[in-house]
This record gives C-alpha cells, structure tokens and sequence, in this order.
C-alpha cells in the first residue's frame, strides 16, 4: 500500500564486550498513512532500537535481521545511496532531548534552510518563507524573530516545537518522535500533544509515537504496540489495550499506573521481578518469570502470537481469541 | 504539636553572571529572588510534596532549607531551634537527609556501593566497629542483596540505584528525609517500588519527609499535603485530598488538568493552558500567573496578591481563588470547557 511500513520478523542485536544483546527479537509491525501509531514500554525494553532501526540510524555495533519495508519496497534490497535519500526524503525523527537536535552555535533560521537541502527548486528566500509558515504552524509566535534566535534562547518546550516543524519540513512520509515530550513540563507536554494532534489532521503520513508514559499513548494514539524485554507482546486499537488488554504484562503495566487511581492508595501497585538479561533472553515467554498466570509450556515454549481480532493481538500460551 | 520544620519568610538570590546570559543580556543586571518569600512547616511524621515546574525553584528550597545554599532573607527553625549559623546547619543536617534528583552522579563513581552506605557515618565520626556489617543490614533495610556492598554505583539499575539512595539517606535515622525527584526516569513499577519504599520505612522510624516533584500522579499517593509552586514563590498548601478535589489557585487547577490521563476515551480536548513558562528572570507585573491564566482580569496584571489562609488548613495567592460554588470556580471551567470526556 502507498506510504506504508512494514517490519517483519524484525531481530536487532548489539554487539558488545560482553556478548550480544539482544535488543529485539522476532517484532512484527505495521503502520498506514494517517495513523498514530503507539510504541509503549519500560526503559530497555527496545523502543528506541525499534524506531532507530526502522530509520535506519542504529549504531554500527548492531546487526539487523528480517526486513522493513517502505511503500512495498524492502529497505535492505536497496543500495547505500537509495537507503540514504530514502532516510532523508522520506523520514523524520524527532527526538527526546530537543537540545541535542539542534547546533548551537547556529541560528534556528539557518538550521532549518540546511534541512531542506534536498528542496533544490527552492531559493533561500523561499525556504525562509516557509520556515516562517511552518513555525507559524507549530504554535510559535513571532516565527520572523525567532529565526534569528540560537537554540538555547527558546524553552524546552519550544525547542521540541521547532524539531517538530524541522522534521516537517522535509515533508516526511514517516514522522517519528521518540519520548517527544519526557523532558517538558507537564503544561507543555499537553501543548505538545494537542499539537501532534492537530498536525495529523492534515498530515497525510504515518506518525510513531514511542512514550513510556501510558497517558501520553492514551492522548494520541491510534493504535499501540506493547513491548517488553525486546518483544512486541500486545498489539491493538488504543481501545482495545487499555480497555480490553489480554497479555499478562500489559495488564500489569496498566495496574501499576498512579494515574489511574484517584483515591489515596497506601500501596503503589508494582510489577514484582525485575527485566532478564538481554544477553541470555530466555527460552519460553520473556515475561513468565514475573507472569503470575504462567505455566508449565511457558518457560520452555516460546509463546505465538494470537490474533484476538483483526487488529488486535497478543503473544502469550495463555490467550485465546 | 509543633512543628519539625518551619521556615519563614525564605528568600533566595541569585546574581545573574554567567558568561552565557552576559552575552545574551550585556547590561548589569540586579540580582533575582529566585526563591521569594516562601513560609512553609512540617510537622513531625509528615509527608510534604512540593509540587513546581522545572526551574520553580524546588531544589534550590530544598538545598536553602539544608544550608548548602545560603537564603537572602528569612528564618528557618528545626525542632524548635533557630537555624542560622553554619553550626546550626551542621547540627540539623546530622538530623536529617537529603535524596539528591540525579541518584547515580549523586554517588561517588570509584566508591563501593558498601562504603558509599557508610561515608555519612564515618564523616560524622560515628563509632562503626564493622563497616561491611553496617552496610548489609541497609541495604537489607532497602531490600538489596548483601553481594551489593562490593559493586560499583554505574553497575546498578536506575532504581537499584534510587534503593542504594534510599539507604543511605536513612542511615543516619534521619527525623526529616528531603528528597528531590525521588523517581524521576523510573519506569512506573520501579517508582512505586522505591516509593512503598519510602513509605514503609517511614511508618517504622516514623521520620518526616519533603517530597520535590513535577508528577502529579505519584504524589497524589504518597504525600498528606501539598505545596505548589511557581516562580520561586508558593501559590497554594493544603491536605492533598483537598488540593486535588477542589484546587483554589488557578495554576494549580491547570496543573491537574495537565496530566495525560490513561484513558483513550477521556482525551483531553483542549490544552489547560496556553503560553510559555515565564523566568524567575523575567517575573510578569502583578500576579505572576497572568500571562497564562484562563480568568485573568485587569487587576491581576498590576496588583500582586498576597499570600493569604483560606479556611482553617489552606493557603492561597490569587485575586479570585476557585472557592466551590463561587463563580470563579465556574468561570475557570467554562475557559476550560469540553476539557475531557466522561
Ligand atoms: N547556582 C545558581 N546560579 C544561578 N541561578 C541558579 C542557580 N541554581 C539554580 N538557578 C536558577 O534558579 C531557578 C530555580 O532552579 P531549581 O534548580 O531550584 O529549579 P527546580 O524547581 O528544582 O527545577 P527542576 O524541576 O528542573 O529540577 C532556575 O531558574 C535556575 O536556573
Ligand atoms: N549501542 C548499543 N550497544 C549495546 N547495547 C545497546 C545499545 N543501544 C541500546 N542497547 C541496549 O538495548 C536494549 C534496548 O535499548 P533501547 O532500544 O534504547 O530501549 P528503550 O528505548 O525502550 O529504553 C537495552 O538493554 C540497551 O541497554
Ligand atoms: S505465555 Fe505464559 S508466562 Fe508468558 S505472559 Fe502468557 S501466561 Fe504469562
Ligand atoms: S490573581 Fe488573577 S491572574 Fe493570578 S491566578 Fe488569580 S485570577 Fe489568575
Ligand atoms: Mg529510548
Ligand atoms: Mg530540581
């Protein structure tokens, strides 16, 4: 289908001193034009491998398995310099400290003609101008100005507001924005997200939200993907994951959320057990040493994937459609 | 009863001098209260949570309330005691710990995690007639394998880390914990652990604690009252029951209304509040929230409120505070309607 992406059986492992890690594990995903797509989980859990993975940004110790395809076309059969226009042309990131997007010793202005070198048609002036629609479009007043300002002169929030128009730029296919708003305030981070959403509205391509912060996926997401220790274990409508959730894990995740409970609790809820080890990842179900409905199939069979519906699946022995 | 902890009437000052804002900004500048006239107690057992944006001014209150920096103006009494010299601070600090926001480069990196847990002790000049004794039994008090005395502060998870925190903020059986974004960049099983943490231990040695955060939704849980900030300057206390069913200032309101709730079907339509965060640097006229409040009218642009009670347990600094019932209650929600869905 035009302007969509797929990973398929998608494994990405580091290779490092102390053995491989195995980041990512046999991920399935999808994602059409014009939805809000979730990537929810814990920190190490390979939400960013998976993004970076799919720009294909991983840093050179990784080593990739299974394939990612874009507009029908397999990314690993094209050649270096396809891969790279590709990157460019067709896929934005933005990421989750807006500082370190940003060269500080250059103007907001001059950075953002620099991202639209691939605009050949376009003369500077007209660049310019549409720098200064486009900050316009991200909610910055005063876009003429502000051109001329150096990142550290703007707030958190509106540093994360011009990466977002920097990556809207270059017209994207693909937005991602990886923990777009873990390092705003809280009055921001709402900012940012209305933002997002109105930007959808006449955006045409796909956006990937990652967050570890459910109420942020709750806000804007379309459809979600749950992962844990390098697996995709969940997958769904965002109704059907936090109104309907069928794996074990994300159950408790949504459990453990303060957010939910607006009666003084004198016990947080938590997940007992801690992440395994990514070098070692084990036989069976990731999740059955913490899960408290496994049994005996889980810590020797590797669990399938079951579809609960047409787009809502869950990879545990326990689950049945 | 009487309070653990008072503090009066606090300012801090900071000179603007960086090379960084020199540049920017070339005139001499006057100094900044970066803290302004905070008045604020704790009492014995209590959990306080100072709630504030980034750059309000919750860790400089905390460090202020420990001496580490010194306050401008104000007092600040510790059980019952005037605390004003550095003498005084040493005396206090013997009595009460301080959970700094970055856990891991709060621990000295070429330390054992055994001899990080009894560094405060040993500085005190504490007898300890067995160091690695000592250092199990805490971090057994924290739920940590003994095998951890031999580690190294960079081979512990973030919450590992908060644990070994944790432990060693308690080892000197504190009367008053400050702790400063006690789980900040932990996963929300991981932050409920170290906070059932914190509470258990507190409900055992019954020490006080002052809890510095931006999560809303965590603090909710674990504190009896709430102190919200802005600008360096306090905006509204009370029991945080009260606070979050029926917040008076309208800062606080915004705040709440803020937090993405985890609830597809109760997204928020509009966002609370619109506007850059102003700078301590840079206080709007009047009340310093105007510039974004929704029910901002013309007085509150050149009149600055006082900080002032309402009822027997709150306070608040606003012209028109949300009182149930009132119509600025009403007016705050119509600016805000269609919020969120039911
Ligand atoms: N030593 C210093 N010299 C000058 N300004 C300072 C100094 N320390 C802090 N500030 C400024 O004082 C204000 C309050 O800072 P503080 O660190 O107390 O904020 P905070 O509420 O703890 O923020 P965060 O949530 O980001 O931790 C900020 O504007 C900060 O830049
Ligand atoms: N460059 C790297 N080299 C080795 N291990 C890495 C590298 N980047 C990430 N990892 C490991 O891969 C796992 C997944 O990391 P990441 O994708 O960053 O998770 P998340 O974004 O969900 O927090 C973690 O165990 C992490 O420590
Ligand atoms: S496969 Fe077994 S261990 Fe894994 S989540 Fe399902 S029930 Fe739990
Ligand atoms: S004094 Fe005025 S501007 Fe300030 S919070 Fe109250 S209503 Fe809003
Ligand atoms: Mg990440
Ligand atoms: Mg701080």
């Amino acid at each position: 289908m035009t302007g969509s992406l797929a990973a398929s059986n998608l494994s990405v492992r580091y290779e490092t001193p102390h053995g491989a890690v195995h980041a990512l594990r046999h991920v399935d995903i999808e994602a059409h034009p014009g939805e809000v797509i979730g990537i929810v989980g814990e920190s190490g859990c390979g939400k960013s491998t998976l993004v970076t993975a799919l720009a294909n940004l991983l840093p050179a110790n990784a080593r990739i398995d299974g394939s990612i395809s874009y507009n029908g076309v397999d990314l690993a059969k094209l050649d270096a310099h396809h891969q790279r226009l590709l990157r460019g042309d067709e896929i934005a990131l933005v990421g989750q400290d807006p500082m370190t997007a940003f060269n500080p010793v250059l103007t907001i202005g001059d950075q953002l003609v620099d991202f639209q070198h691939h605009r050949k048609d376009l003369g500077r002036a007209q660049k310019r101008a549409r720098i200064a629609a486009m900050l316009g479009r991200v909610g910055i007043a005063d876009a003429e100005r502000r051109m001329n300002s150096y990142p550290h002169e703007l707030s958190g929030g509106m540093r994360q507001r011009v990466a977002i128009a920097a990556a809207l730029l270059t017209d994207p296919g693909l937005l991602i924005a990886d923990e777009p708003t873990t390092a705003l305030d809280v009055t921001m981070e709402a900012q940012i997200i209305h933002l997002l959403r109105e930007l959808r509205r006449d955006y045409n391509g796909i956006i990937i939200v990652v967050s570890h912060h459910l109420g942020v996926i709750a806000e804007l997401c379309d459809r979600v993907y749950v992962m844990y220790a390098g697996e995709v274990v969940e997958g769904g409508e965002v109704d059907a994951i936090f109104h309907d959730a069928r794996h074990p894990y994300t159950q408790a995740l949504l459990a453990c959320d303060p957010a939910r409970f607006h009666e003084k609790l004198d016990r947080l809820p938590t997940i007992p057990g801690s992440l395994p080890n990514l070098t070692q990842p084990p036989s069976g179900c990731v999740y059955a040493p913490r899960c408290d409905r496994a049994f005996a199939p889980c810590v020797s069979v590797a669990p399938p994937l079951v579809k609960l519906s047409v787009s809502h699946m869950a990879r545990c022995h326990a689950v049945t459609p | 009863m009487s309070p653990l902890l008072a503090i009066d009437d606090l300012s801090v000052t900071f000179a603007r001098s960086g090379l960084l804002s020199r540049l920017i900004n070339p005139f001499p500048l006057p100094s900044f209260n970066v803290i302004d006239g905070v008045t604020l107690s704790l009492m014995p057992g209590e959990t306080l949570g100072l709630v504030g944006e980034s750059g309000s001014g919750k860790t400089t209150l905390a460090r202020t309330i420990l001496g580490l920096v010194r306050a401008a103006a104000g007092r600040i009494t510790f059980e019952g005691r005037n605390v004003a010299t550095p003498a005084d601070f040493r005396a206090m600090r013997r009595r009460s710990a301080m959970m700094f926001q970055d856990p891991v480069a709060s621990l000295s990196p070429r330390l054992r995690i055994g001899a990080l847990l009894t560094e405060p002790q040993i500085i005190q000049g504490l007898p300890m007639p067995d160091r690695r004794a000592a250092a199990k039994a805490l971090l057994a008090l924290v739920g940590l394998p003994a095998s951890f005395v031999d580690r190294f502060p960079h081979e512990l998870s973030g919450g590992q880390a908060r644990r070994v925190g944790v432990a060693r903020a308690l080892a000197m059986k504190p009367h008053l914990l400050l702790a400063d974004e006690p789980t900040a960049g932990l996963d929300v099983s991981v932050q409920g652990d170290v906070l059932n943490l914190i509470g258990e231990l507190k409900r055992e040695l019954g020490f006080a604690a002052m809890i510095v955060t931006h999560n809303l939704a965590m603090i909710r849980h674990v504190s009896d009252r709430l102190a919200i900030m802005y600008l360096g300057r306090l905006v509204e206390t009370g029991p945080t029951q009260d606070v979050f069913s029926a917040p008076l200032h309208p800062y606080t309101a915004t705040l709440i209304q803020s937090e993405p709730i985890p609830d597809p079907r109760r997204r928020s339509q509009n966002p609370a509040v619109t506007g850059e965060i102003p700078s301590v640097f840079r206080r709007p006229s009047g009340c310093e929230f105007h510039t974004r409040c929704p029910i901002a009218r013309d007085r509150c642009k050149t009149e600055a409120p006082a900080y002032r009670p309402m009822g027997t347990d709150r306070m608040v600094r606003c012209h028109f505070p949300l009182v149930t019932g009132g119509q600025e209650r009403e007016a705050f929600s119509r600016a805000s309607a269609n919020h969120r869905g039911n």
